[in-house]
């Protein structure tokens, strides 16, 4: 009562399905390490992970977001394995207060920083993006740089879709006001007013 | 829709994640009001940014590494099928261990008993007593219970859940019961006390250099050995291969245990 699929056919079912999202599994690997040898070490275990759990895998349902969860499980393992912080500000109110200076100055009209965004470099994105919270930078590597659904991205994250919300709208705040910041740094534009 | 009400909710819009009547709302809104236009035209063109960052591709030797282990691995799996069981299997595994003590001779082969005891605990509306997905816990509840040390293997990379456990009455004896299951199917497997050379009948079969029992009873089949005075019974649904595996994974288990 019990069959099962042949290996060939096996891997080469996993090549079709799961290793067409290999680039986007880097990408998002390189943005959650900020490190290259360490995504690539993270792609390859997520990738022989997903491959031993294949046949847990449901053929009807979203392969990359069950990539993505099995890719941030295995970053989250890692990183808790050696210790380092995790979550970094995530509840802390340092990045909250942060975050309320960013939205006073979402509301008025285009500000200079608003400007130099419209020309930014994406190596200024990149590094903001680095700099930026996990908590804040994982929903928007999903659904910003990956474009992922708030509901692909919530089972992703293992939480409801009104957390990937706030998050999202949080984490671009901060990266526009770590750009400005960056902006005015490097004589871009002016001190604000 | 006011302007508070829109900006509480114009990412999702800029997102393209609200319902209909929503997004018709807030539509509307834009139109009439300059600033929340603007504020939208301005996270439109931050996105647009953040979409256009440049898209690396992953280095082709890292591809290459990852299509060579997992070939490798599939033919592994191949000579392991019970790693490669399909979702689609409907089987469901009711795993029951039952510990029990050196006793008298049994009248009847204790195989037989532990095959009745699966299929009554199979028809409880309860099978577990003790319900719980934690191997630790099951553990734990059984020492706390009935004074045994109980090893409660890991079969999840089978698919195969832990239910809970059960106190069983063997023989008049307390004894261990730990239920699995995957899917809707039921299996079970039985641990027993070895009262003498008569309890293993059936056909000796060697599984990665150990030596087991098995045979068919009432449509189940078994799996058996003994061991330090008490003898294991794995009883399923499940082919011969699914059960040795689990079996050989209950002796990894216990050895792991014994060398702690
Ligand atoms: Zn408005």
């Amino acid at each position: 009562m019990i069959g099962w699929r042949p290996g060939r056919d096996r891997s080469r079912e996993f090549e079709e399905v799961a290793l067409v999202h290999l680039d986007a599994l880097y990408r998002s690997a390189l943005r959650l390490t900020r490190n290259r040898a360490e995504a690539e070490d993270v792609v390859q275990d997520t990738c022989l992970r997903a491959f031993r759990s294949f046949h847990r895998f449901n053929p009807g349902t979203n392969c990359r977001a069950w990539l993505f969860t099995i890719l941030r499980n295995t970053f989250l393992n890692r990183v808790r394995g050696a210790g380092r912080e995790l979550y970094e500000g995530d509840a802390g109110s340092a990045w909250d207060a942060l975050v309320e200076r960013a939205s006073d100055r979402a509301g008025g009209g285009a500000t200079p920083e608003e400007q130099f965004l419209e020309t930014a470099l994406h190596g200024d994105v990149d590094r903001a993006l680095r700099a930026l919270p996990l908590a804040f930078r994982e929903p928007i590597v999903l659904v910003d740089l990956e474009g992922l659904s708030y509901r692909e991205a919530a089972e992703v994250l293992g939480c409801p879709v009104g957390t990937v919300m706030s998050r999202l709208s949080r984490g671009r705040r901060l990266l526009r006001r770590a750009l400005g910041d960056f902006a005015r740094e490097h004589g871009y534009v002016g001190e604000p007013e | 829709m006011n302007c508070d009400t829109f900006l509480a909710c114009m990412h999702p819009y800029v997102d393209g994640e609200l319902g209909v009547s929503d997004t018709v709302a807030a539509d509307t809104h834009a139109a009439e009001c300059p600033r929340c236009r603007s504020v939208t035209a301005r996270e439109r063109a931050f996105r647009q940014l953040l979409r256009s960052q440049p898209r690396e591709t992953a280095p082709p030797e890292l591809r290459r590494r990852i299509v060579t282990r997992i070939r490798r691995s599939s033919r592994a799996a191949a000579l392991r099928p019970w790693l490669a069981l399909p979702a689609a299997a409907a089987v469901a595994a009711l795993l029951a261990v039952t510990l029990l003590p050196l006793t008298e001779r049994p009248a009847r082969g204790v195989v037989a008993e532990l095959v009745d005891k699966h299929i009554a605990f199979a028809q409880l509306e309860r099978p577990a007593e003790f319900v719980s997905a934690d191997r630790r816990a099951v553990g734990a509840w059984f020492l706390e219970r009935a004074g045994l040390s109980v090893s409660v293997p890991d079969y999840s990379p089978a698919g195969i859940r832990l239910v809970g456990a059960r106190i069983a009455d063997v023989r008049g004896r307390r004894a261990a019961y730990i239920l699995y299951e995957k899917g809707r199917t039921l299996l079970s497997v039985f641990v027993a006390p070895a009262s003498g050379e008569g309890d293993l009948v059936g056909a000796r079969v060697t599984y990665r250099g150990q030596v087991y029992v098995t045979r068919v009873q009432k449509g189940y089949r078994t799996v058996a050995w003994t061991e330090g005075g008490v003898v294991f019974g794995l009883v399923s649904m499940l082919d011969d291969e699914a059960l040795l595996e689990c079996a050989d994974r209950l002796r990894d288990e216990r050895a792991r245990q014994t060398r702690l």
